[in-house]
């Protein structure tokens, strides 16, 4: 008895035992699943820069990366794969064209004028962060015509006229088939790299280093421009006009009327407000001459007006184009019930878009656009703009007021400063001079 | 129907008072039980004189003393696992020896639960499994609770260490309402938070006499909400069992310091039952439980669909929006692109275009905290029962008893639920009879101190950072990084760091005291929810048989009602306005042999109305079949129901997503639900209209067979075939403030029947072979199954289709016979679980729990070294619930024997 037992015995132990060692399956509880991102494949924006037409531009990026730089070593955020830039790479001919437009020798030593401090400012200009900007993304949002993005060239830490994450913004834009960084026309998009994009540039993206109100101030052909946006901004503690100019988070379009242009609107409306004046000025002198020249009472009465009349408009002008031939005509004591600071404003305004609009970003045809007037009159139908796109770019534009006749031209000349008159671009917009004051109404 | 029962119970009451009288025996015969074998003493054996049914009782140490009129007189002595001895005593002043003889007992249970009447387990109609106190004492588990595991078909969710839901015949779950716990005759069901107590209150292990479980309906005899099962506490009479005992148990958890480092385990229990008289007797005891909780650890990505989940890829690191099942705070998620990047964008226009090209959508969620982080992982449970046992006659005994529960533990709902210093008290007064029993018990309920820990912890992020702030910082950080060419993913994780800079650490005072600070308030500025909800029931039985004799008859009572407060803060009562629901009840059974030995039937049938609700009459036929002797058939249709719990009646709280609303039509009405119904988010095209919701409802058709065979082996097997009807469940609604779709609105989760029949059925079978020199070994294996769940239906029945247990025990072996081992092994099969707090698929798991054990009769001691998983092989019962590693313990119990 006492055998069978142990035999039952051994057997059930050796069952425990196995049941045991089977207990020891139990799955232990899973641990969270990391989701895997993709690796990334491919060059880096680095590697890809082995290709010896971007010599340059790896001679560039090397002497920008040889000092220390607060927002990274160019090189080192170019070769990290894990990163995610959009690049505007200019080849050797891009930088070859560049130095020539900037009258430098177009050779690679050339690059060795610039300090690394500056090369780096300048390149970081055509890097923008965590996104790839593929000629599929650019659809702006009306009214905006391009897409207003960050480069990695950040202004300055923030203070009190620097917004904290202001970096000096880059413009992609699309006309037909053809993308354009601000206005400069690339001419190979979307090349895939392992931490990006890269699109090709025809020259380099030179970052601009003033705020509009500079060239505002400083150029002599816009005098009146400076002298109107003054006389908007009286009795005004803010300034807004001045202060959004000199803004450099700011992102405007100034259509800038010559001075030209201003004196031509200026004197032929002083000389309409001047002819009745100028009129009943004249009808009791001319009476006087008509009785001294041996005519009645009566009939000086009678034929005075009509001489008034016709002598007026000349005598008028002469006057009006006294007036307005020089800026102070804005703060003329005897036009101040007519070009009050209201009337101003809302002239400078009506020249002013709220986004940025390269010449290149303007539509083939026209098609209307609120300026900054539409901030006070939500209806108001704005401006109509137009651009033609020739194969060296932008050959003619226009602008077009509500209230005038035929539309004004933008003056093409997309030099820099002081020559240049169309496409100036500054930290917070681009101005094109135009020949024509616009007229709201 | 209220009245009329009313005064049935008091003409029970004063018949009986009436029929007290003295006793007045005048010999006093006195004398020692003990084991024929080992001469052992043996205690609690009843002593009963020839041509009486009231008697005596040895006490702890065998011994008894019992008067009579005259000599001689009769003694028979009886107790389970002894055979009965009829001994004459001619001489009063001898004391008398009597050796009892062992007896297999195996089959000769008596079960009350089953019918209401004593019956042997081997002849009850329907399926039911006894647990005696015998079994505790040697039972491999660290808790008498946790033994109903091993038994045949139960399933045992388990929040935590001291929170633990049992069920049968599937739906199982934290806080199952579909299964009734009833302790001494009453419900320990919290009545406001709806969730059986289980061993948190309750009895102390030293003083559970027997449990009884029974699986499948049992509403007939045990009112609403036993649709799956029943499982019947009785504690220890003290008149039968008397003396001071004690268990100090003390062992070990987490020894692999996987979860938390290794930590002591506390269970010590005290019970002292004394026979003062005749007459009197009474009975304390308590019991502590203190030891480090285990851990629910389960960090994978949670991705919630309205009411729904999945457990998807992601981790805090690489998921911008992740959502830990475990992790709590991190349900706050919005959509950064839409609600603050846009915005960023108007703020900063030199942003716009750029944020204009992000994805439409990007959720980000807030940063949680681990479960370890929110919960203090000391659980305690503190129990605290005495009760006044008076005879009046020598049949009527009053009783006067009381269960004190309190302690801190965390359960599982539609959420994770801290429970501290949450109290729960039940108070009986019964008076009872052989034929008949009168009694009245209150729950008075306290949800003391307890928590939402994802409520809580989501306002905790509030309170230290507001998520506008939390958003704006991180929003900023976010463009930032990725101006810098970061990618997107450690964009996220920058913008993290920078809007989490400062963010508490858990541990530190600064995190204690938000946390604190946060918890203490009610639901919804806080994580606390106030609950005093009581309960109130009083019924009464009344077994007819001796008085109408061709028949056993037994019909039966109750009153029921809930006073549910919460000051507002989770049902629509309000500050000194407490809700009152009303339920009645009668029962009726009557049963007859219809063929001697052959054929006995038994119908029952019983009648509630909630004042709420349409009454409701379950009926339920059984049948026993005698095929031979101990070889049993028993066949059985029974239907149960239950009612909407009190919170899904009268629920009315803010939950942070939208608002818990009870199925009361005074609720609808509260938010214009009627006149303005809610729409389906999924589909905007439905409106939800008013519906009264109806109660759930089974019926179930049960075969099973148990036999005896050589009074050796016992089998029992059973298969059962089920159809549900009127599934209470939620679903989300929004409200619109116009009445159409508009970017408004207002969302709630309201309580509805669901349309869906769905059928279970499933079978069960166990042996247990008690083999020469004390070994036994069983087996059951049991298996659940859904059937025509429709797709997208959640039934919620979260059961493996397929467990088994297997045990190995010796009573006795070794020299005398002292030693005893016990080893239980058990498996389930894995499946997917359903649970409002989180589903997914939960893997099978074997789990093995022995223990050995030296009897010490001379000081009528049991030293017990055991261990509960006992191979610290994590498993979890639950999704979103602890994993359960090994208990090893050692306990030392005095006067169990």
């Amino acid at each position: 008895m006492q055998l069978h037992i142990n035999k039952w015995f051994k057997y059930l132990a050796i069952t425990v035992v196995g049941l045991g060692i089977l207990s020891s399956c139990n799955k232990d509880l899973p641990l969270a699943e990391p989701i895997k991102q993709p690796e990334p494949t491919g060059s880096s924006i680095m590697e890809t820069l082995n290709d010896p037409n971007y010599s340059f531009l790896k001679a560039a990026i090397t002497r920008a990366s040889s000092v220390p730089s607060a927002t990274g070593s160019l090189s080192t955020l170019l070769a990290d794969k894990s990163a995610v830039f959009t690049f505007f790479a200019p080849d050797d001919n891009a930088f070859r064209t560049t130095f020539a437009l900037l009258g430098l020798p177009p050779a690679i030593g050339t690059i060795n004028f610039f300090r690394p401090g500056e090369l780096d400012t300048v390149l970081k200009y055509h890097l923008i962060g965590g996104e790839k900007f593929t000629s599929a993304k650019i659809t702006p949002v009306p009214p905006a015509l391009n897409l207003y993005l960050q480069s990695s060239f950040v202004l300055s830490p923030p203070s009190a006229t620097l917004p904290p994450g202001l970096r000096m913004p880059v413009f992609l834009g699309k006309q037909g088939p053809v993308l354009f960084a601000n206005n400069i026309p690339i001419v190979q998009p979307d090349i895939a790299v392992a931490n990006g994009i890269i699109h090709k540039v025809f020259v380099l993206l030179l970052p601009p280093s003033q705020v509009l109100w500079q060239r505002i101030a400083a150029d002599p052909d816009m005098s009146y421009l400076l002298a109107a946006v003054l006389r908007a901004d009286e009795g005004d503690p803010a300034k807004t006009l001045e202060s959004a100019l000199k803004n450099p988070a700011a992102n405007l379009t100034v259509f800038a009327p010559t001075n030209l242009a201003f004196q031509q609107l200026l004197t032929g409306q002083i000389t309409v407000a001047l002819i009745p004046i100028v009129t009943q000025q004249l009808i009791p002198v001319i009476t006087q001459q008509l009785i001294a020249g041996g005519a009645t009472q009566a009939e000086a009465d009678a034929q005075a007006p009509a001489l008034a009349a016709a002598q007026a408009p000349a005598i008028a002008q002469a006057q009006a184009s006294g007036l307005a031939s020089t800026p102070a005509v804005f703060t003329n004591p005897a036009l101040a019930s007519v070009l009050t600071a209201q009337t101003v404003k809302g002239i400078v305004v009506y020249h002013i878009l709220g986004n940025r609009a390269f010449s290149v970003n303007l539509p083939p045809a026209t098609a209307n656009y609120p300026t900054l007037l539409n901030g006070a009159i939500a209806t108001h139908p704005g401006v109509g703009l137009q651009a033609t796109l020739g194969a060296t770019g932008v050959t003619a534009a226009t602008v077009k007021g509500a209230a005038n006749p035929t539309a004004s031209n933008v003056i093409i000349n997309p030099t820099p400063a002081p020559g240049g008159s169309s496409d100036q671009h500054y930290i917070n917009g681009v101005l094109h001079k135009i020949d024509q004051v616009l007229r709201p109404q | 129907m209220k009245k009329n029962c009313r005064s049935m119970l008091l003409v029970l009451l004063v018949a009986n008072l009436i029929a007290m009288s003295a006793f007045a025996q005048s010999v006093t015969i006195t004398g020692l039980v003990r084991n024929s074998i080992t001469k052992n003493p043996v205690p609690s054996v009843s002593v009963v004189p020839r041509g009486s049914s009231i008697g005596t009782y040895t006490d702890e140490k065998g011994e008894f003393k019992i008067s009579v009129e005259i000599l001689p007189i009769q003694l028979f002595f009886s107790s389970i696992g002894y055979e009965m001895q009829e001994v004459t005593i001619s001489n009063g002043e001898v004391e008398t020896i009597v050796d009892f003889v062992p007896a297999s007992s195996l089959g000769q249970e008596v079960v009350v639960s089953a019918s209401r009447f004593a019956e042997r387990i081997l002849e009850s109609p329907v399926s039911i499994e006894r647990v005696s106190a015998s079994t505790i004492r040697l039972a491999p588990s660290s808790s008498y609770y946790d033994i109903v595991s091993v038994l045949k078909g139960v399933d045992v969710v388990a929040s935590s260490l001291t929170f633990k839901t049992p069920t049968t015949r599937g739906f199982s779950g934290s806080g199952s309402t579909r299964f009734n716990q009833i302790v001494d005759g009453m419900d320990n069901q919290a009545p406001g938070l709806n969730f059986s107590l289980g061993s948190v209150i309750g009895l102390t292990e030293l003083d559970v006499e027997s449990m009884e479980l029974l699986p499948g309906a049992s509403s007939v005899l045990y009112g609403p909400g036993g649709m799956n099962g029943t499982l019947i506490i009785n504690s220890k009479d003290p008149f039968r069992y008397q003396g001071l005992s004690f268990q100090i148990k003390t062992g070990m958890m987490h020894t692999d310091s996987r979860e938390r480092n290794i930590s002591p385990y506390y269970n010590w229990s005290l019970r002292w039952g004394q026979k003062v008289s005749e007459k009197f007797a009474f009975k304390i005891g308590s019991e502590l439980i203190q030891a480090q909780d285990w851990l629910a650890d389960d960090y994978r990505n949670y991705k919630r669909l309205g009411t729904q989940g999945t457990i998807v890829p992601g981790t805090r690191e690489t998921d911008p929006n992740y959502d830990g099942v475990n992790v709590y705070g991190d349900e706050t998620s919005i959509d950064l692109k839409t609600r603050v990047l846009d915005a960023i964008g108007v703020q900063v226009p030199f942003w716009q275009s750029y944020i204009s090209s992000l994805p439409a959508s990007i959720p980000v969620s807030r940063t949680g905290y681990t479960e370890n982080e929110v919960v203090n992982p000391n659980t305690l449970n503190f129990k605290f029962s005495g009760a006044l046992h008076y005879k009046l006659t020598k049949k009527m005994e009053v009783i006067l008893a009381g269960h004190l529960g309190s302690g801190n533990t965390v359960y599982t709902g539609s959420q994770r639920y801290s429970l501290k210093e949450l109290k729960m008290a039940q108070y009986k007064l019964e008076i009872r009879s052989p034929n008949w029993f009168v009694r009245g018990y209150t729950t008075q309920e306290n949800a003391g101190q307890s928590h939402n820990l994802t409520i809580t912890s989501q306002l905790f992020n509030e309170e230290w950072k507001p998520s506008p702030t939390w958003y704006q910082q991180y929003g900023f950080a976010y463009i930032n990084a990725k101006m810098a060419g970061r990618p997107d993913l450690e964009a996220h994780n920058i913008a993290r760091g920078v809007a989490d800079q400062g963010r508490p650490v858990s541990g530190t005072s600064q995190f204690r005291n938000i946390f604190d600070a946060v918890r203490s308030k009610p639901i919804p500025q806080g994580g606390k929810f106030l609950d005093r909800t009581d309960l109130y029931l009083a019924e009464g039985q009344y077994n007819l048989t001796s008085a109408i004799k061709v028949f056993e008859v037994i019909v039966g009572g109750s009153w029921k009602q809930y006073v549910l407060n919460s000051e507002g803060t989770l049902f629509a009562d309000k500050v000194g306005e407490p809700i009152k629901i009303n339920e009645l009840g009668a029962y009726a059974q009557v049963g007859k042999e219809i063929i001697k030995n052959f054929l006995k039937l038994t119908a029952a049938g019983r009648y509630d109305k909630n004042e709420n609700f349409e009454g409701r009459f379950t009926p339920r036929l059984t049948a026993l079949v005698k095929l031979a002797t101990d070889h049993n058939v028993r066949l059985s249709f029974q239907t149960a129901y239950r009612f909407p719990s009190t919170q899904q009646q009268w629920i009315d709280l803010n939950a942070g997503s939208g608002r818990l609303l009870g199925a009361n039509i005074f609720l609808w009405n509260k938010y214009d639900l009627i006149n303005n119904p809610g729409y389906n988010p999924s589909n905007l095209s439905e409106r939800i209209p008013y519906k009264e919701v109806k109660p759930e409802a089974v019926t179930s058709f049960e075969v099973g067979y148990k036999s005896l065979i050589a009074k050796t082996v016992l089998i029992d097997a059973y298969t059962y075939f089920g159809t549900y009807e009127d599934f209470l469940t939620r679903r989300d609604v929004i409200q619109f403030p116009g009445g159409t779709p508009s970017t408004t609105f207002k969302g709630y989760s309201i309580v509805v029947n669901s349309p869906e029949k769905v059928k279970t059925n499933g079978w069960g079978g166990s042996i247990e072979w008690r083999l020469p020199a004390n070994f036994i070994v069983s087996a059951n294996v049991s298996s659940d199954k859904i059937r025509n769940v429709p797709t997208g239906f959640r039934a919620f029945f979260a059961t493996p289709e397929l467990r088994t247990v297997f045990s190995f025990a010796n009573m006795g072996f070794g020299k005398e016979k002292l030693l005893g081992f016990n080893v239980n092994w058990r498996w389930q099969e894995g499946f997917f679980y359903e649970n409002d707090f989180a589903q997914g698929d939960l893997p099978a798991f074997h789990t093995v729990d022995a223990a050995i054990t030296l009897r010490r009769p001379k000081i009528r001691s049991l030293v017990k070294l055991g261990a509960t998983n006992m191979l610290n092989q994590y498993y979890r019962t639950a999704v979103g619930n602890p994993s359960i590693g090994g208990l090893y313990y050692l306990s030392f119990a005095y006067n169990v024997l």
